[in-house]
C-alpha cells in the first residue's frame, strides 16, 4: 500500500515483552515476548493453554496485561482498547468471523467507519464502491460489492474480512488458526493472499497448529510454554521439525505409528441408512474393536453421515442395530441408549455446557448411572467422572470450574470424556478428533480412540485430515459429494486415498 | 452453578462463594429504607414485607425454572387471574376447596398449553407466553362480566392467606417450601441438571442423547405448577375473583430474577438468587407503599392490600397488617 509507512528492516513494528497476565487464580501468562518485524510472517506456535490466545489479546487491546511492556516502532505504547490497537494498524482475524452476515459485502467493508461516524444517514458513512473494489483487489476477491456476506464461502469471508483489515492500513494483520475450516484449495488461497500482504509491508502473526502450513508460510517463529517464550523469533529455516515440537512440548514425541488390533465380531450393523430422501443407501457392517475411517475433504458430506449413525441429525431413513437394540437413525437418545457415543466435530457450538463445571460436562451422557429416585448424587458422579479426566489430562485439573473457563483443547477432552465414559460403550462417533488441538493433546486423543477400540468398541473415525484417517483406520471409506465412496484397507497410500476424494484416479 | 463438587480448602470462603452479590444488595436495601421510610422496620411491617414476598417468591420460583431453561415466562399474570376468577365462580356450587384445586388446574392447564406448543410445536417462549397472557386476560372478562367478583367469606377460603401454621402465616410457610422444592429440583434434581443443560446449549443437550423436548415440557409444568399454588393464596387474600388481579405479576418476577442475579440468555441461576431478588423487589413496593401514606388508589386490590389497607371487598374480617 502506498501510505504505509515503513519501517527500517531489523526494527520489529511491535514488540512486546516480559508480559503477564493472571485471570483469578489462572496464570495464563508468565513471562512472554514477541518481535513482529515488518513485511514477515511470524508465526506464534504452543499447546493448547500455553498462553497463545492471551497474549494475542494482549496485542490487539483486547486485555490489558499485569505487567510488562508494548512497544509500537520503538516507542511504549498502551492499547486501552481493541479501538486503540485499530487505530494504530493492529488488525485481529478471529476464528469465528466477525462478519455481519445479512449485509452486503461494502456494508461490511464500511463496518468502521459506520461505528464512527456522527452522520444520521448510514449511506454517507459508506465506502465509496472503487475504494471497496481496490480493498478487494488487494485479497484478490472478486465478489458482487451489494451481496449479502451470507452467500459467500467461508474462505471468501475471511478474505473479505482480511480486505477490512488492509483498509484500516493494517501494519499488522494477526490470524488466529485461519486455515481450520477452509479446504486445501482455499488455505493455498489465502497464503497468496497472506504473501502478498507481506510484501507490501505488513506484517502477519500467524498461529497454527499445523506445522505443515508453519514451514510453509512463516518466517519466523515464536513458541510459548506454560506461558512463558521458550524460542524468541527464530528463523523457520534454520529450525528443524524435531525442535519445533520439542519446543512446544518440552520433550521429544517420536511419530508413533498406532498399533491395532485385530477387529472381532460384527458389532454393528447400519442398514438403509440415507441422508436426504432421494440421497443414497448406506449399509455398514462395524466390528467390535475395529476403527472405521471416513475420510473427506471439508464440505464431502463425510461429517454428516458419520453424525447420522450416531443419530446427531435428520435423516431421511434407515436404522442402526446394536446387537439386540436397533435404533433408529436420526434418534440421539435411542442411540445413546444403544450405547452409541458421539464426539461433535463443533465441540463448542454442539458440545459444550459453558455453565456447568467440567465433571457435569463429562456426566452429561451417563446421568442414569448416579442417579436415584430422580435426584443426582453428586459424589458418585465424581468418582465416575474423575479417572476420565486424569486420563485425558485435563489441565488444570479443576474438575469443580466451570466449562467456558478452561482453554479450547481442554473443552475438547471434555466432550471427549462424555463419549468414552458412556458405559457400556459399544460404539464411539467420533468428528474431527483433533481440529484445532496441539500435538500433545493429538496424540492422547489418538491414543484414547486406539485404547477404545482395543476395549471392543467399534469406532466411527470422520475427519478431514487425512494422515489422522490413515494412521488410525483399519478401513477408510473416502466419501464425496455425500456418497461413500469404495473401502480400502490400511496401509493404502495417501495419494490414492486423495485420489478417491478429489474424484481423480491415482496412477 | 458454580459450585459442586470439590472440597475447597476453607469453610467460610466456601460459603461466601455461594452467597449471590444480590444478598448484599438487599441487605443494602433494607438499611437504606429502614433509615428513611418511617414505619418500615416494625415487626408488623416485617411480616408485611414477608407477605408481599411470599406470594411473588411462590411464582418468582417458576420464573427462575424457565429462565434458566432460556425461556421466558408471561402468562403468570393471566393465570392468576382467571384462577381466582374460576375459583370465585365456582365457589358457591362445589365449596371451597374443590373450587382452589379447579383454581390451581386453570394454572396447570395454561402451563400446559405454553408447554405443548414451547416444546413440542418449538414455538418461541416469548410469543407462546404472550399470547396466553393476553387470552387468559381476555377469558377472565368474559367469566367475570368484566367486573371483580365477591368472594363468600368463609373460614376456609381465608385460611390460604391469613390462616396460620405453627405461629408462621401459611403464604410464608407455603413460600418456604416453594423455595425448598426448587432448590432440590434445580440442585439436586436430574430434570433441573436438564434444565441446566437445555437452558445452556441445546445443540449439546441434544448430541448428549438428553430428550430436549421433554425437558422443555416439564419445565413449563413446573413452572404452572409454582404459579398455580401461588394463585390459591393470592385469590384468598383478596377475597375477590378478579380479572385484573395483579397484571404486571410477570414482570415482576421477571425483574426479580434479574435483579437477582439470573441472566435471561439460560442456562445460569440459583435459588439463592430468587430469594434476593424478591426481597428486594417486595422492600421497595412495600416502602413506596408506605411513603404514599396509604394514599394509594391503584385499581388492583392487589396494590390496595400492600398499602396496609384491605381489599375494598374483604367485607368485615379484621387484617393484621398495620
Amino acid at each position: 500500500m502506498s501510505d504505509q509507512v515503513c519501517a527500517r528492516p531489523g526494527l520489529p513494528v511491535l514488540e512486546a515483552s516480559g508480559i503477564a497476565k493472571a485471570y483469578g487464580a489462572t496464570r495464563a501468562l508468565e513471562e512472554a515476548s514477541l518481535r513482529i518485524l515488518p513485511s514477515r510472517v511470524h508465526a506464534l506456535l504452543g499447546e493448547n493453554g500455553a498462553g497463545k490466545s492471551t497474549l494475542v489479546k494482549v496485542l490487539v487491546g483486547a486485555t490489558t496485561a499485569d505487567s510488562g511492556s508494548l512497544k509500537l516502532d520503538g516507542e511504549p505504547v498502551v492499547f486501552a482498547s481493541v479501538r486503540d490497537a485499530f487505530a494504530a494498524g493492529i488488525i485481529p482475524i478471529y476464528q469465528n468471523l466477525s462478519l455481519f452476515p445479512h449485509l452486503s459485502v461494502r456494508e461490511n467493508l464500511s463496518a468502521f467507519a459506520l461505528g464512527s461516524s456522527r452522520s444520521l444517514s448510514a449511506r454517507t458513512a459508506l465506502v465509496a464502491p472503487e475504494q471497496a473494489r481496490q480493498w478487494l483487489d488487494q485479497v484478490r476477491l472478486a465478489v458482487d460489492l451489494s451481496a449479502p456476506v451470507s452467500s459467500l464461502t467461508l474462505g471468501e469471508r475471511q478474505l473479505l474480512e482480511i480486505a477490512r483489515g488492509v483498509g484500516q492500513r493494517c501494519r499488522v494483520l494477526v490470524l488466529d488458526e485461519p486455515t481450520a475450516s477452509l479446504t486445501p484449495a482455499e488455505t493455498e488461497r489465502l497464503f497468496g493472499v497472506i504473501r502478498h500482504l507481506c510484501a507490501n509491508g505488513s506484517a502477519i502473526v500467524f498461529i497454527s497448529h499445523k506445522l505443515d502450513e508453519v514451514e510453509a508460510l512463516a518466517d519466523d517463529i515464536t513458541i510459548l510454554r506454560d506461558g512463558r517464550t521458550v524460542l524468541d523469533a527464530g528463523r523457520v529455516s534454520s529450525l528443524s521439525r524435531q525442535e519445533i515440537v520439542r519446543g512446544m512440548i518440552g520433550s521429544d514425541v517420536e511419530r508413533v505409528v498406532m498399533d491395532l488390533d485385530e477387529p472381532r465380531e460384527i458389532a454393528v450393523r447400519v442398514r438403509g441408512l440415507s441422508l436426504e430422501p432421494a440421497s443414497q443407501v448406506v449399509d455398514l457392517d462395524i466390528k467390535a474393536g475395529e476403527i472405521l475411517g471416513f475420510a473427506g475433504l471439508v464440505g464431502s458430506g463425510a461429517l454428516e453421515l458419520a453424525a447420522a449413525v450416531a443419530g446427531a441429525r435428520h435423516v431421511a431413513s434407515g436404522t442402526v442395530a446394536v446387537g439386540a437394540q436397533i435404533a433408529p437413525a436420526g434418534d440421539r437418545a435411542r442411540a445413546l441408549e444403544a450405547g452409541i457415543g458421539y464426539v461433535p466435530s463443533d465441540r463448542v457450538q454442539e458440545g459444550l455446557f459453558p455453565f456447568l463445571s467440567a465433571t457435569e460436562n463429562v456426566s452429561a451422557s451417563i446421568l442414569g448411572r448416579f442417579s436415584t429416585y430422580g435426584l443426582v448424587k453428586r459424589q458418585k458422579e465424581e468418582r465416575l467422572v474423575r479417572p476420565w479426566l486424569s486420563r485425558l489430562k485435563l489441565n488444570p485439573f479443576r474438575p469443580e470450574k466451570p466449562a467456558n473457563e478452561f482453554s479450547g483443547g481442554n473443552q475438547q477432552k471434555l466432550i471427549l470424556c462424555r463419549g468414552l465414559s458412556i458405559d457400556p460403550l459399544k460404539l464411539l462417533v467420533i468428528l474431527e478428533p483433533t481440529r484445532g488441538v496441539d500435538i500433545g493433546a493429538r496424540e492422547m486423543i489418538h491414543r484414547a480412540i486406539v485404547e477404545a477400540a482395543h476395549d471392543g468398541v467399534a469406532v466411527v473415525l470422520a475427519s478431514t485430515d487425512l494422515d489422522e484417517v490413515l494412521s488410525l483406520s483399519h478401513r477408510i471409506y473416502s466419501v464425496r459429494q455425500g456418497k461413500l465412496g469404495p473401502a480400502v484397507e490400511r496401509g493404502t497410500g495417501r495419494d490414492v486415498l486423495m485420489g478417491h476424494l478429489t474424484g481423480r484416479s491415482s496412477p | 452453578m458454580s459450585s459442586v463438587s470439590a472440597p475447597r480448602p476453607s469453610g467460610l470462603g466456601r460459603i461466601l462463594d455461594m452467597v449471590p452479590f444480590s444478598f448484599w444488595m438487599a441487605i443494602l436495601f433494607f438499611a437504606l429504607f429502614a433509615m428513611t421510610v418511617e414505619r418500615f422496620a416494625t415487626t408488623g411491617n416485617l411480616f408485611n414485607i414477608a407477605r408481599i414476598a411470599a406470594i411473588l417468591g411462590i411464582v418468582t420460583c417458576g420464573q427462575a425454572i424457565v429462565l434458566v431453561l432460556g425461556g421466558i415466562e408471561f402468562s403468570f399474570a393471566s393465570s392468576v387471574a382467571l384462577s381466582s376468577v374460576i375459583s370465585v365462580v365456582l365457589m358457591p356450587h362445589i365449596g371451597v376447596v374443590p373450587a382452589f384445586l379447579a383454581g390451581m388446574g386453570t394454572c396447570l392447564a395454561i402451563g400446559l398449553i405454553n408447554a405443548t406448543l414451547i416444546a413440542r410445536f418449538e414455538l418461541p417462549a416469548f410469543l407462546v407466553t404472550l399470547g396466553t397472557l393476553m387470552a387468559g386476560h381476555g377469558l377472565a372478562q368474559v367469566i367475570a362480566g368484566g367486573l371483580p367478583l365477591d368472594a363468600p367469606a368463609s373460614e376456609a377460603f381465608t385460611w390460604p392467606a391469613r390462616g396460620e401454621i405453627a405461629g408462621v402465616p401459611v403464604p410464608i410457610v407455603a413460600a418456604l417450601l416453594a423455595v425448598g422444592t426448587l432448590h432440590v429440583l434445580l440442585a439436586h434434581s436430574l430434570i433441573g441438571r436438564y434444565w441446566y443443560m437445555t437452558g445452556g446449549n441445546i445443540e449439546a443437550a441434544r448430541t448428549s442423547g438428553i430428550k430436549v423436548r421433554t425437558v422443555l415440557f416439564w419445565g413449563y409444568v413446573a413452572a404452572a405448577g409454582f404459579c398455580a399454588a401461588a394463585a390459591v393464596i393470592l385469590t384468598s387474600r383478596v377475597a375477590s375473583g378478579h380479572p385484573e388481579l395483579w397484571p404486571t405479576l410477570s414482570f415482576e418476577t421477571i425483574a426479580a430474577c434479574a435483579i437477582g442475579g439470573i441472566p435471561l440468555a439460560g442456562g445460569q441461576g440459583r435459588t439463592a438468587q430468587v430469594v434476593c431478588g424478591v426481597l428486594i423487589i417486595a422492600m421497595m413496593q412495600n416502602a413506596e407503599c408506605l411513603s404514599k401514606a396509604m394514599g394509594a388508589r391503584g385499581t388492583s386490590p392487589w396494590l390496595v392490600a400492600q398499602a396496609g389497607k384491605h381489599g375494598r371487598t374483604s367485607g368485615s374480617r379484621g387484617s393484621r397488617i398495620p
